[in-house]
């Protein structure tokens, strides 16, 4: 067992004009995960203590947090990666709820614009049999989920976004995550929304926003490699213009 | 696109809402080791941006005469600007190295029917090319082809 | 659970509850059942496969049988003292290493990744260290087939519920059927009630979110309060695990039930430090907390009611199964004095009920 500070930035909207810090003693057992650190201040310290975290095996995502400045999934950092002072913030780049809790409206708006859905071009009759199931539903080889199986295993913890230098200076920019999901389905066999998809990459917020940066594959718990996706998204969406430039309807 | 994707994506908070703190960059954006390549690689923008200057001054002086061309060669024997070309030199290789490590990953699973070569294969073929073409353009400079 | 629990609505089979095998000592965290699928064995601190040198009762099944066989099986292995002594109390091994690393990666990533992420091993080169954990509560909200409650309106689905598809034990990935089949089901049940349903009193409705509001409220900050929530929950678990663990005794499911009663007084008397009304996750803990007090209540008392063992329920004292005197569901009824214990007829459909023997 060793005494560590933690330092936990607290914020209260009824209260502080503006975040601020405070300090916490904590004897910390070697096994101990940062987000054990947090949970023993809230249980045993002061259960004002704001933050989010659930599953604590590494696969809900809640509980990500900066950690001596990282974006980090505290349930999956060690807290002997650290020494005897471990400053502990709310994600970067997200206005701040209280505490460590963070706004996620605007990451949920980003999210849910990508489509994270399969589309299908004409759903109906053909679909129809398509569904049954001796013909198996939506079928799906090994080698075509291997395209984009990766860029699936996405836990939304946002510490891509945390780390982006461009999220940062470009709120609208739709950022890594959101763009991976976007690509992920752009990429599965069983989707035809690609178009729609790309027309999205390309607006507002658009994939090109990217300066290959590679900071969130830098970061990510989950090694999605969300740059790789972002970066193959950029091709498929200037094909996908180029298409429609030359081909009547896009080629379709 | 009828609507914007995220029209308060990550903004400072709206009336009406929960009031919030402000977005933060991270407090140790400018020293944290993971992000120092990346500081790096935008930084050496800042070294193109001069020696674009100093390339077109040369230019110039090529323009003028012989004179002019030999002046400004005999400054280039100064050992700041001999410091500024290493400079240069240091920030293409660093650039190349960066670029060549990413870029084999942001190739596109397929074209069509076309399948890109491995990574490996893409990485090494970058160098193959950068290598062929330095040595191309050291050979048309120092007069061995023409 | 307790929501409807408190309304007035039953909670059914609420001493049935599935313990998984294969949990990391400590934390908890499941290793899949898919590392015996794939071929892992179980072993003790002799190195040798105890489900196939013992008899469990397992029989050829071995690593395959079911989770309750594998639980108990666990359990008599530590207490026969062929098992491994931890910082959070014995275990056995799960040992994967025979499979090699490329099974492993393709099949099992993640729980190589689990494994080296919470207790430091690689599955590849080192057995992982496994103990039985608490997986899942086949009783919960007696419904009907649609979801519904006695209570006209209130629907339950998932794992909160009881509709009974698990009967006294559960196989694995049953809980689907629970969420898609009869989630959908009071999904529909619901709609149709509620085009049918009076508009209801508007003035009640209001009455009753103001109360339940100024619980909230009373809650929130409650720096008089005399307890903590943490040392409550720990002691909780503590209880729990002692009374209605993997086996179980009268006597000590007894205890459980004055201890849980116990823990019922003290839990409404929180202390709670925060009183913001933004992000209070200290209330949430406590209003879970008093909730999951009130259920383990009905679990105690539902476990040391049955004197028989039956499917997850295992009694030391009663070994066998009861068809006499208990093939029935038990119900637990709110009351202010306590839980109130009723009972309700099994449809049996198809098959009767049988000796398990493999």
């Amino acid at each position: 067992m060793a005494e560590k500070t933690i330092v936990i930035t607290r914020f209260d909207p009824d209260k502080d004009q503006a975040p601020r810090k405070q300090e916490f003693k904590v004897p910390c057992e070697p096994d101990w995960k940062v987000l054990d650190a947090v949970n023993f201040i809230k249980d045993e310290l002061d259960g004002s203590v704001s933050h989010r975290w659930s599953c604590r095996m590494a696969v809900c995502g809640s509980c990500g947090m900066m950690v001596n400045g990282e974006p980090k999934l505290t349930c999956k950092t060690s807290i002997n990666d650290y020494g005897d002072r471990i400053d502990i913030e709310p994600l970067a780049n997200f206005p701040v709820v209280r505490d460590l809790v963070v706004e996620l409206d605007g990451f949920m708006h980003k999210f849910e614009s990508v489509k994270p859905w399969i589309v299908r071009a004409k759903e109906k009759a053909a679909d129809q049999a398509a569904l049954h199931p001796s013909k198996g539903t939506y079928s799906q080889s090994a080698e075509e989920l291997a395209t984009f199986k990766q860029f699936s295993m996405c836990i939304n913890c946002m510490l891509c976004y945390a780390a982006c230098p461009v999220v940062a200076n470009e709120p609208e920019f739709l950022g890594p995550a959101a763009i991976a999901l976007g690509h992920r389905y752009n990429m599965d066999s069983r989707d035809e929304g690609n178009a729609e998809r790309n027309a999205i990459f390309r607006g507002e917020g658009t994939v090109f926003s990217c300066s290959y940066a590679n900071e969130c594959s830098e970061v990510c718990p989950k090694n999605v490699d969300p740059a790789a996706a972002v970066n193959q998204a950029k091709f498929e969406a200037v094909i996908d213009w180029a298409k429609n430039l030359v081909l009547p309807r896009g080629g379709a | 696109m009828s609507r914007p994707a995220h029209p308060h994506a990550m903004a400072p908070h709206k009336p009406g809402r929960t009031r919030t703190a402000p977005p933060q960059m991270p407090s140790t954006w400018w020293s944290a080791p993971r992000i120092r390549n990346y500081l790096l690689f935008d930084a050496t923008g800042i070294v193109y941006y001069l020696i674009s200057f100093l390339a077109i001054g040369m230019i110039q002086a090529l323009g003028r005469g012989p004179e002019a061309w030999n002046a400004v060669m005999a400054r280039m024997q100064h050992p700041a600007y001999i410091a500024f070309h290493v400079l240069c030199f240091v920030s293409v290789v660093f650039v190349a190295i960066r670029f060549f490590s990413l870029f084999p990953k942001a190739q596109p699973k397929a074209i069509g029917p076309l399948k890109p070569p491995p990574g490996n294969v893409i990485h090494a073929a970058l160098y193959v090319v950068w290598f062929a073409i330095t040595a191309g353009m050291t050979a048309l400079l120092a007069g061995w082809i023409f | 659970m307790a929501l409807a629990y408190r309304a007035g609505v039953p909670l059914k089979d609420m001493e049935f509850v599935q313990y998984h095998p294969t949990g990391l000592p400590g934390t908890g965290i499941l290793i899949t059942e898919a590392t015996r699928g794939e071929g892992g064995y179980l072993r003790n601190n002799k190195g040798e496969r105890f489900l196939v040198d013992y008899d469990y009762g397992v029989g050829k099944k071995a690593e395959l049988g079911p989770r309750d066989m594998i639980s108990r099986a666990i359990v008599q292995e530590i207490e026969a003292g062929r098992g491994f002594s931890g910082a959070y109390g014995a275990y056995v091994h799960l040992d994967l290493t025979h499979l090699g690393a490329d099974v492993i990666n393709f099949k099992l990533p993640f729980v190589r990744e689990l494994a080296k992420t919470y207790v430091g091993v690689d599955p590849v080169t080192t057995p992982i260290p496994i103990r039985p954990v608490v997986h899942y509560m086949m009783g919960g909200v007696d419904t009907d087939i649609h979801g519904a409650t006695i209570l006209p309106g209130l629907y339950a689905a998932g794992e909160t519920a009881c509709v009974s598809i698990n009967g006294a034990n559960r196989l694995g990935s049953n809980s689907l059927t629970e969420c898609l089949v009869f989630g959908a089901a009071a999904a529909r049940h619901a709609m149709t009630y509620s085009k049918g349903a009076a508009a209801g009193d508007e003035r009640a409705v209001i009455a009753q979110c103001e109360e339940e509001a100024g619980r909230v409220a009373n809650l929130r900050g409650r720096k008089k309060g005399g307890e903590k929530i943490s040392a409550i929950r720990r002691e909780l678990n503590n209880v729990m695990e002692a009374s209605c663990g993997v086996y179980r005794e009268q006597g000590s499911m007894q205890a459980g039930v004055i201890a849980t009663a116990q823990l019922r007084g003290r839990v409404a008397d929180l202390r709670l430090e925060d009183e913001s009304k933004v992000f209070n996750t200290e209330v949430i803990t406590a209003l879970e907390l008093q909730n999951m007090v009130e259920v383990a209540e009905t679990l105690a008392v539902s476990a040391a009611h049955r004197k028989e063992s039956r499917g997850a329920h295992t009694c030391k004292d009663f070994k066998t199964r009861d068809d006499q005197n208990y093939l029935y569901h038990t119900m637990v009824h709110h009351d202010p004095a306590g839980p109130r214990l009723g009972k309700k007829d099994v449809v049996l459909g198809k098959w009767v009920p049988e000796e398990r023997k493999y």
